[in-house]
């Protein structure tokens, strides 16, 4: 969904994109990825700060329950949430919690948002790492296979279904899944990610249980991110295959296979590669909804139930964990990246 | 492209040349159906939206043509009113996703240098940065009127149109007309208006119904995690009353209830989906001829 830049292979955004990161040597992205944490972190700082009203405004209305009739204790609770301290002063408190790993305190369920976090992340992360994992593999070697066998039928049918899928969201596909394969033909849990209460003779059958729990939500992940990659690698391949050096590779008489993974499909793998770093970002999005149709325990599911209650610290911990998650792997491809491409190593 | 090129094309445009294909022209029908209802959705909403209008659960009869919610509420009218937020968001959305992108864009390709640099750092922070979470905190703390939410929209989504026009607007940069309307004088707004965006035309009505796209997924998403706007309904807060209901798999009643705005989401998005491929087809004939009709 959401239109990712993958369309074409020349003169696109995702192209343009791959073209900026050849130019910046290792050094660069680590700066970048820097900044741009730190630009996140105040965002969330500046935020509720920018909004009309004030946290102690219930302090302050007579006319609410909470009201303190005396200054003094007014003065009393503002110092206590260090809100009687400048702003650049507060700024400073909170880039310091930040980096002790402070995330706060949990109104909605009077507990550290840290730990919190640190419960439903894990099942965020097989989800989305499934779900990339997956539609790597696939959008890659059906993209090449297309390629391969562009304007015949099998190719027309990926291209249709697959720019079908792209357009919608993942909370549509979610939901036709799940009415599809647990509700008019239950063969998959509605919900969870484990039975409840179940108690398992081994290991192997506590792991079969959670991925069997996964097959629904990870499918509709999967569809939601396979489009983009597939038309990605599927374009590039093509105009891989109109170049001097397939002609010659062709007529050394190199087999097929070769041909297709050696030499077109290995220049759809840097711009691939791009690509895949910056769907974590759609990915982790995706997830949000697909666990709150699934039920899933994931970060999906905290922000949802802290977004019922009004509970912003859980919202700005879970966001800045997420985005934390998605700058690593985008510097990590970045780095990557430098390593793979010959050009940017010669320079 | 040369500047002889552009000139004939553009003489075929006007000469009303301009084919889509049939994938454009389907699309734009699906589209044109929805503003229809959209716009004759009072007239033909048969009960309030949030009035109590017959029995809990009741199945699609003729008194309730989609047939009603867990508390009574009459399915139809509340897809009317849906269809109603989703074109209005892609319309405030939509255009203003396109409004901030196309000038971002051709300010950062026409001045270059420092502007630009500058400009397409924030353009790759919003690449990196997780879209959906982010909009979340800000939707949470600003609110979740249509206006608020739309606002927040074309705030967080201009930086993809904002690539395409940049390079556009740099092959166009050096073109002789340019080069002498500079010559003369001009001043940087008065290209952008007079020369530029006129040039861009079919790019950017690919680049609005690319941002339309996004803005519809992004406020029935927003309005399905509970951040819609309360005083109208939206087909993702119908989606979300759905799947609220407790016991909606142990009835028959998500096949009216549940189904229904997931089949209008499709429906929409499919025809804007069609008339991007349509428009995309038109705009890059080589890549399209090339990918057989790809993107």
């Amino acid at each position: 969904m959401q239109g990712e830049p993958t369309t074409d292979a020349s003169g696109s955004p995702a192209a343009s994109h791959v073209r900026s990161v050849q130019r910046r040597r290792v050094g660069a992205p680590v700066a970048f990825y820097g900044a741009t944490a730190f630009l996140v972190v105040s965002i969330v700082f500046l935020l509720p700060r920018a909004m009309p009203g004030d946290p102690l405004l219930a302090r302050v209305d007579s006319s609410d329950t909470l009201f303190v009739i005396d200054d003094e204790g007014r003065d009393r609770f503002r110092a206590y949430y260090g809100l009687d301290e400048p702003l650049l002063a507060q700024y400073r408190n909170y880039l310091g919690s930040i980096a002790r790993g402070d995330l706060g305190w949990s109104i909605g369920r009077s507990a550290p948002v840290r730990e919190l976090i640190a419960a439903h992340l894990p099942w965020t992360l097989l989800l989305v790492g499934t779900a990339l994992a997956l539609s790597a593999l696939i959008g890659f070697f059906a993209g090449i296979a297309a390629a391969w066998r562009r304007g015949r039928a099998g190719d027309r049918l990926l291209l249709v279904t697959l720019t079908g899928t792209r357009a919608m969201p993942e909370y549509v596909l979610g939901t036709l899944l799940l009415i599809l394969l647990a509700v008019v033909v239950p063969a998959f849990p509605l919900a969870g990610a484990r039975t409840p209460f179940a108690v398992h003779e081994s290991a192997v059958a506590a792991v079969i249980d959670v991925a069997y729990h996964l097959v629904l939500p990870a499918t509709a992940l999967t569809l939601g991110l396979l489009g983009g990659k597939f038309l990605l690698v599927r374009n590039t391949a093509i105009s891989a295959l109109g170049q001097d050096y397939m002609e010659l590779a062709r007529a050394k008489g190199l087999p097929e296979r070769l041909l297709k993974y050696r030499h077109a499909g290995r220049n759809a793998l840097l711009p691939f590669l791009t690509v895949l770093g910056i769907q974590t970002g759609f990915a982790v999005g995706g997830a949000v909804f697909v666990e709150t149709i699934f039920g899933y325990p994931g970060m999906g599911t905290l922000i949802l139930r802290a977004l019922d209650e009004r509970d912003y610290p859980v919202l700005e911990g879970s966001f800045l964990v997420l985005a934390g998650c998605v700058l690593l792997v985008n510097l990590a491809v970045d780095l990557t990246y430098g390593r793979l491409d010959p050009r940017a190593r010669a320079s | 492209m040369s500047a002889v090129a552009a000139r004939l094309r553009g003489r075929e445009r006007r000469a009303g040349a301009f084919r889509g294909g049939p994938a454009l022209w389907l699309g734009a029908g699906v589209i044109a159906a929805f503003a229809l209802v959209a716009l004759a959705a009072p007239a033909l909403r048969p009960y309030g939206v949030h009035a109590i209008a017959g029995d809990q659960l009741s199945a699609p009869s003729r008194a309730h043509l989609l047939g009603t919610n867990a508390v009574g509420q009459d399915l139809l009218s509340q897809m009317l009113s849906g269809t109603r937020s989703s074109l209005l968001v892609a319309l405030l959305a939509g255009g203003g996703t396109l409004l901030v992108g196309t000038l971002v864009g051709a300010v950062a390709g026409w001045l270059g240098g420092l502007t630009d640099a500058l400009l397409m750092r924030v353009v790759d922070v919003f690449l990196v940065v997780p879209r959906i979470p982010l909009v979340i905190v800000i939707a949470a703390y600003a609110g979740s009127s249509l206006a608020t939410v739309s606002a927040i929209i074309a705030l967080t989504s201009w930086p993809a149109g904002a690539r395409v026009v940049r390079s556009q607007v740099l092959s166009l940069r050096g073109r002789a007309h340019l080069r002498a309307a500079v010559g003369f004088g001009a001043r940087t707004l008065y290209v952008l208006r007079r020369h530029i965006v006129p040039e861009l035309g079919l790019i950017l009505a690919a680049g609005f119904v690319a941002a339309a796209e996004r803005a519809i997924v992004l406020e029935a998403g927003l309005a399905f995690l509970g951040l819609g706007d309360p005083t109208r309904k939206s087909w993702g807060s119908i989606m979300r009353d759905a799947l609220d209901f407790e016991f909606l798999f142990f009835t028959d009643a998500w096949a009216w209830w549940l189904l229904s705005p997931v089949a209008a989401l499709a429906a929409l998005l499919l025809g804007l989906a069609f008339v991007g491929v349509g428009l995309e087809r038109h705009i890059s004939p080589r890549v399209a001829r090339h990918a057989g009709g790809a993107a």
